[in-house]
Formats: structure tokens, sequence, C-alpha cells
């Protein structure tokens, strides 16, 4: 059987504006913490609905009870005037729910054909129909105009691209319910742009939307209501139309931004670390000062260098020109151990992958870099590496019933304060936060600023990357703008405003306003 | 040793020891059985033979839990153990002191082991692989270098070691003994042993705190070697002869005794005790069923559901923590 691409979007059965699904009551209870409290929401046919909320809001909870993946503690799920149980994945994609995933969970060794048929292989005689099958599905890639080749293996795209074929293939399982969990995180503009128009059309074809992001701009392009959770509660539903960004962002947090942003001042002392005309793989030509007391904000996209250059000033990876300067005096860098050993101390952007020894108990990843420390010659002594630990876990305020607590068993916001607070008792003279606040809620945020401000009144200095502009706005004494692996702005502790700053990052609109000037 | 040198370790270290116990009751409790359903096992003769089967494989287990600590896997140590009988036996036989010829039949060993961590760190080869090429190279240079004998050990001393007891227990079995110790010294309260843990668990986060990842690899594959070796120069003593296609399969018994013993095939958990019991309770089922007449055939039945169930208990027992 061959299918054609008109045949695998059958049409949605219901009228534009009738209610589709419909939450009752639905609440989702884990022990020791209530992730979602009871929601009512009903969900119209052919609408994009945005949610929007801090990390830990309990978005991710809404989407797993809705695809299936979690059973609810409580509640109703009505689907087109129906009870549904939701109980597995299965039975929410027979409905017609179906979701798109930040994080690509597709196969990636597999070719896109094979891929966006995983599942529902076309075949004959038990013989998978291969060539058939990449030929359907390059007509449905084409057919949603985008301009990616389906014999290709998956892994070899880029993550938008991959996250683009995500999308198409959800599109072509009958979908009538699609939830994007922050679909544009990896994206880059172009490819946002390809996405968005895909958002649009299956509008028009009836199919409802869900669309999650931190990103308020594409939620006020995009949307038609938008929800607000905060703390696992529904704080508001509102018409697009009807509310703007400080409304939204008030709902959000319930606190004032000066709330969060703890800022203190420290006057600057000496510099600690220099790069002068550093390059390397993905940066060129890059010159930065870290002083005593300051945190130095590199901003910019994902992928415009700023995390290539902080792992080549970490002996990750190495430089290609240029000179590094610690406390004034050259050195080489060139591994970890070096700069670990000159004083720098790295807390990574991915937490899971980088940052924790998950299924190790909380103390021994709070002592492991210093463990040369707390050991004479061979043994490590015991009683130091309990101090030391319990230190930290009471000086971070690390909630964990025990240093002997496996790191897993912890919430990604004490997680981040082990992949900070690790270094402290390190006594590093130079830290580099790549990302620090990634998947972390307010409270957490508001802690974890106030250790920078403890690691500066002990003269430390900082380096802080964040791909969230207020943050390094409202943080940074000095603000560097990276853009496509160069610096190219830099600024005082809030002497530019968001506007400017943003069209520096982005190269396409700067080049596009330059053309209208 | 004081109890709080390990207390980082020790809502694991409970549980490790409380499934050492358990594992320990389960040997208990075979021998119980085994001394009331046939009249020779308690006898000091078979305890002595039983001490002495469980031992080599329990050393070569020890070496094996570290390679299995940092994710990574030795199928070579059986190989390695034979050919260590061969390069101990030509060098006695050349008349090269014994004290020398087993110091030099350790540092073999110690090169393969670092061959294997060259493979893995350097070539990137994964550690089954690496250790796989091994395994058959191995065996195939011991088979040239003996043209496919055995060579015969001519020297009374050193086989006399193997089968001479030391205050009523064997020597085979202080050499357990003699490894255990420093082993668990190291594993549990040097922060080499840490680092094992932390590279099986994250080998990047602990790259990121400045552990020497690679150094570590190197370490755990060179003890492993080292391990097997010394097994070489036991087993030689043992059987007294050279030949490299002796301790056929060793690996995988070493690797299952490991995994009774509480290790985790994915790293970043096991114990020292916890093999040297999983080794000795697969020789008491091997001794047990020989004394009860059953048929060697299902001896390999019974070891393999005894794996299967004793560490599903195990993943149970953890899934419930």
């Amino acid at each position: 059987m061959t299918s054609t691409a008109q045949e695998l979007h059958p049409a949605p059965t219901l009228q534009p504006g009738r209610t589709i699904l419909e939450l009752n009551g639905l609440e989702k209870r884990y022990p020791g913490t209530h992730a979602l409290k009871p929601v009512h929401l009903a969900f119209k046919a052919g609408e994009i609905h945005a949610i929007v909320g801090e990390n830990g809001a309990g978005k991710s909870t809404l989407i797993k009870l809705l695809t299936g993946v979690m059973p609810r503690t409580s509640g109703e799920v009505i689907w087109e005037g129906q009870p549904v149980a939701l109980a597995t994945p299965h039975e929410a994609m027979a409905l017609g729910i179906n979701a798109v995933h930040q994080e690509v969970v597709l196969c990636r060794h597999l070719t896109v054909a094979a891929n966006m048929f995983l599942g529902e292989e076309e075949s004959r005689f038990g013989l998978l129909q291969q060539r058939a099958m990449v030929k359907d599905a390059q007509k449905i890639i084409n057919g949603l105009g985008f301009d990616l080749p389906a014999h290709v293996v998956l892994g070899d795209l880029t993550i938008g691209q991959q996250q683009l074929i995500a999308a198409a293939r959800a599109t072509v399982r009958g979908t009538k319910f699609l939830i994007f969990d922050e679909p544009t995180a990896y994206l880059t503009r172009k490819e946002a742009d390809q996405l968005f128009k895909l958002i649009r059309r299956l509008k028009g074809e009836g199919v409802t939307i869900i669309y999650i992001s931190h990103r308020m701009e594409e939620v006020f392009e995009l949307a038609d209501r938008v929800s607000v959770l905060r703390d696992g509660t529904l704080v508001g539903t509102r018409n697009i139309a009807e509310t703007n960004e400080p409304e939204l962002v008030k709902l959000m947090i319930n606190r004032s931004i000066e709330q969060i942003y703890h800022k203190e001042h420290f006057t600057p002392g000496a510099p600690i670390v220099e790069t002068k005309n550093l390059s390397g793989k993905g940066f060129e030509n890059v010159s930065v000062t870290v002083r005593a007391g300051e945190i130095v904000g590199l901003y910019g996209l994902i992928g415009a260098g700023r995390s290539e250059f902080v792992t080549t000033l970490y002996g990750r990876h190495k430089k290609s020109a240029g000179q590094i300067l610690w406390q004034g005096k050259e050195v080489q860098v060139n591994s970890e151990h070096d700069a670990i050993r000159l004083g720098m101390a790295l807390a990574p952007e991915s937490r899971r992958d980088q940052g924790l020894c998950l299924n190790l108990p909380v103390g021994m990843n709070l002592n492991l870099p210093i463990y040369k420390r707390i050991s004479s010659n061979l043994l490590i002594s015991g009683a130091k590496e309990k101090t030391e630990a319990d230190r930290q876990i009471a000086d971070l305020r690390i909630k964990t019933p025990t240093r002997n607590a496996l790191a897993s068993s912890l919430s990604g916001g004490n997680q981040q304060k082990i992949v900070i607070g690790k270094w402290l008792a390190h006594g590093a003279k130079l830290f580099i936060f790549d990302e620090p606040t990634v998947g972390v809620d307010v409270g957490t945020k508001a802690e974890i600023y106030r250790l920078f401000s403890a690691l500066l009144s002990k003269g430390a200095g900082i380096i802080l990357i964040s791909s969230y502009l207020p943050e390094v706005y409202e943080l940074a004494d000095t603000l560097h703008v990276f853009r496509r692996g160069k610096l190219v702005a830099t600024h005082g502790f809030r002497t530019a405003d968001h506007e400017d700053i943003l069209t520096q990052a982005l190269a396409e609109k700067q080049e596009k306003q330059g053309g209208q000037k | 040793m004081s109890t709080e040198a390990i207390a980082a370790e020790r809502p694991k270290r409970n549980y490790n020891a409380l499934f050492g116990l358990t594992l320990l009751a389960l040997l208990v409790l075979l021998w119980v059985i085994l001394s009331l359903a046939t009249t020779s096992f308690a006898s000091a003769n078979n305890i002595s033979n039983l001490l002495r089967q469980g031992s080599m494989i329990a050393i070569l287990a020890v070496g094996q839990t570290f390679v299995i600590i940092t994710g990574g896997i030795d199928l070579s140590v059986g190989a390695v153990v034979g050919f260590s009988t061969v390069i101990a036996a030509m060098l006695i036989n050349a008349g090269v002191p014994v004290f020398v010829a087993i110091l030099i039949t350790l540092l073999v060993g110690v090169a393969i082991g670092l061959f294997h961590g060259f493979g893995i760190v350097k070539m990137g080869l994964p550690p089954f692989i690496i250790t796989l090429a091994t395994l058959t190279s191995l065996r195939g240079i011991g088979l040239l270098m003996t043209n496919g004998n055995s060579i015969s050990i001519n020297n009374d001393a050193f086989q006399e070691f193997s089968r001479n007891s030391f205050v009523g227990v064997p020597n085979l079995f202080w050499m357990v003994i003699l490894v255990g110790i420093p082993a668990y010294i190291f594993l549990h309260h040097s922060r080499w042993g840490r680092y094992l843990f932390s590279v099986g668990s994250n080998a990047e986060a602990s790259r990121l705190s400045g552990v020497n990842v690679q150094r570590t690899i190197y370490m755990a594959y060179t003890l492993s070697g080292l391990c097997a070796a010394f097994v070489g120069v036991l087993l030689a003593s043992r059987i007294g002869i050279g030949n490299p296609t002796q301790a056929e399969g060793w690996e995988l018994q070493a690797i299952a005794s490991s995994v009774i013993g509480g290790t985790s095939l994915f790293g970043a958990v096991g114990s020292v005790h916890g093999p040297l019991l999983g080794a000795f309770i697969l020789a008491t089922i091997n001794n047990g069923a020989n004394l009860l007449n059953v048929n060697a055939f299902w001896q390999r039945i019974i070891t393999g559901l005894l794996i299967i169930v004793i560490v599903y208990f195990d993943g149970l027992r953890r899934r419930g923590k």
C-alpha cells in the first residue's frame, strides 16, 4: 500500500471553535510534591493555545498527563465529549494526541524516512517498502515546505532540522491535538519561521495546538489564547489580544524582578584572567578581562561561540591563536587539570551529562574536586569528608535527607546547587557558570544569585553565560554580546537597553534593520 | 579503621553490608544444607579443597570488579591466566629464580592491562572489543610459544606452595586475603577508589571536576591484568604445567561472581567483599553438586539459573530502596 500526503492528513471532524478537550479538575501528586493542582481548562478545536510558566510550574507534568506518559492522580479528561483514561501513550496517540518535545526523541541512526514511518512502516509480503517510504516521506516533507532530504540518516541533520522532522512526523499520524514543548529552544530563526508556518497551517486544517514556550514574543506571534501556570496552579487564561507581556510575567512569577535578581556591587580588584585575541574552534579574536569582584556576562544565541570560548579557556579545546593571562602572567592551559590547578571552576551547561554523578551520593559529588585535599597520601580522611559535605549542604541550603542520598533523588534546583556548590570548597578564583539557571525554579534562582554575591565578596570573579537576557542584564557588571563566534559589543551594567542587545545578538535582524536605514 | 572513614558512603555501605550479609547467609545456608545432605562435605579435606577451588576465581573477580565499576568489562582475564601459566613455566624451567619469575609474570599482566587502557583511552575502542581481541590473541600467542604443548614445571617447591596450608588454611586462600584487604582499602578508603566510582557514574562530570579520567581507566585495567597474572602464577603452581588453553571461560565466572556480589554492569556500584562471596558461592554450588553426584551438565544449568535469581532479587531490592 502506498499512502499519499493527502491521505495522511485526515480532515479533523470537528468544527473550529468547539471544545475538543476538556480538563476537569486534572491533578497530579508525587510523593512529597503536588505537581499539578486541580486544573479546569477547555481547549477549542483549531486554536493555538500557549502555556507559559516558570520551570517547575507544572507544564511538563501537564504534557505527561495529556500524552499518557504518566497516570493522573484525580480529575477527568473529556475528549470530544467522552471521558477518556489516557493511561498509555498508545491510547493518547490513537485518539490523535501527539507531542513534539524540546529534545528530539527519534532514532538518530535511522533515516529520516524510517523515522517518519516508525511503527507504521509500509510493507508488502512482510518486506519493507523502503523506496516507497522514502518517496512518501519526501512528498510529506516537501508538502510542508521544508527543504530536507528524506533518505539521509537523521543524526546527520542539525538539531533544528531534526526538530522539524519530529514535527512533520507528528502531523502524519492523524493528529488532532498537537503539543509543542519549547520547540524553538535549539532552532535558528529561519528554522523557527518554517516551524511557525507549519503550525499555522495545521491550525488552518483544524488541528488544536498547545504551544509551550519561554519566549514571550513567540507566544504573542502565534497564540490565540494563553494560560499561565505557577507552582502547579492554573492562575489564568487570557485571549492574546486582551493581555500583554507585563501582565503575563506578573502572573507567572508573582513577584517583581528586583526580588529575584539580587545584585550587590563590589569595587573591582585586579584582573584575574585576561584573554587577548583568543581564537579557537567556534570563536575568534575574543578579548575579555575578568577582575576580582565582578560578573562578566556573555550573551548570545545558542551556537554563538560563548560555550566554545569558555571551554577553550578551561583547557578543554586547543586555542588556535591568542593569549591567556592569569593574574597578569601568560599561561598555557592544556587540560581541565591545568585550569583547575590555576584556580578556575566550571559549572557546565548540561547538569545530567556533564555536571553530576547521578547515581552517587550527594556528599561524594560535593567532595569530588577536593578529594586530594581531604586525603592524606592515599587514604581519605573520613572525618573531613563528612564535615566538608555537611558544611556545604548547610551553606548551600541543599534540600536532601542526608549527604548519603543519591544525587538523582534531588530536585533539579538542588542538583544545580551541587554542581555550583562543589567548587566553593575548592577555593577557586574564577567561576564560569554556563546557563546556571536552566530548569531551575524562581526560588532557587534567587538563591543561586545570592551565591554569586557570596563568591564575589570573597574576591572571586565570575563569567556568566546565559541565553536569557534579563539574567545577564540584571547581574553582569560587564556584558559582552557574541554573534557567530565574534564578540560584537560590550556594555556596562544596565547601560544598553534590551532592544539594542537583542539586535546585536541577532545577526539577521540587524542586517534587515541596517538595510532599512 | 574508623567507621567514619567511609561515612559518605553509608547508606550504600549499609545496604552493601546488608547485601553482603544476605550473601554470607546464603553461603552459610548452602554449607549447612550440604553438611547435612552429604557425609563428605564437612570434612576438613573437602573444605580445604573448596577454598582452593574458589580462591582463584575470587581474585579474578576483584580485579574484574574494579573494571566493571568504571563501566567497562575485561573479557581477557581467563586468557591472561592461561598465558601467565606459560610465562611462569618457561621462566622457571629456564632456571630463573622463582621469585623473579613471578615478578616478571606479574609485570606481563600489568603490561596487558596497560595495553587495554591504551586501546580504550587512546584508540577509542570499546572495552568489550579490546579485551575480546586480547582474549583470542593471547591464547594464540601462548600456543605459538608452546607449539600447542603443555610445559611441565620442574620445580617441586613452586608446586608445593599451592598444596600446602598455613595454620590449617590453604595457602591459596591466604592469597585471597592478601589481595582482598589492600583491594578493600583501595576501593573504599582511597581517593583512587572514589574516582573509579565517579568515572563509572559520569566520566564527563568527573573530568570537569579535575579527575584524571584516562589515568583512572588505565589503573582499573592494569589492576585487573595484575590480578589475572597473579592467578596465572597460582594456577601454574597448582597444576604444575604451563598451558595457554587453561582457565577457559574463567572470565565469565569472574564476571558472574562480581555480579552476584552486587556489582552493577552499568558501573558505579560495587564492592570488594561482594565478589569474593560471589566466587565462593559459585564454588560451593559446584563442589556440592559434585558430592551429590549431580550431572555435570545440570551443574551448569543450575549455575545459570542461580545467577538470574540472585541478580533479579538484587534488582528488586535496589528498586525498592
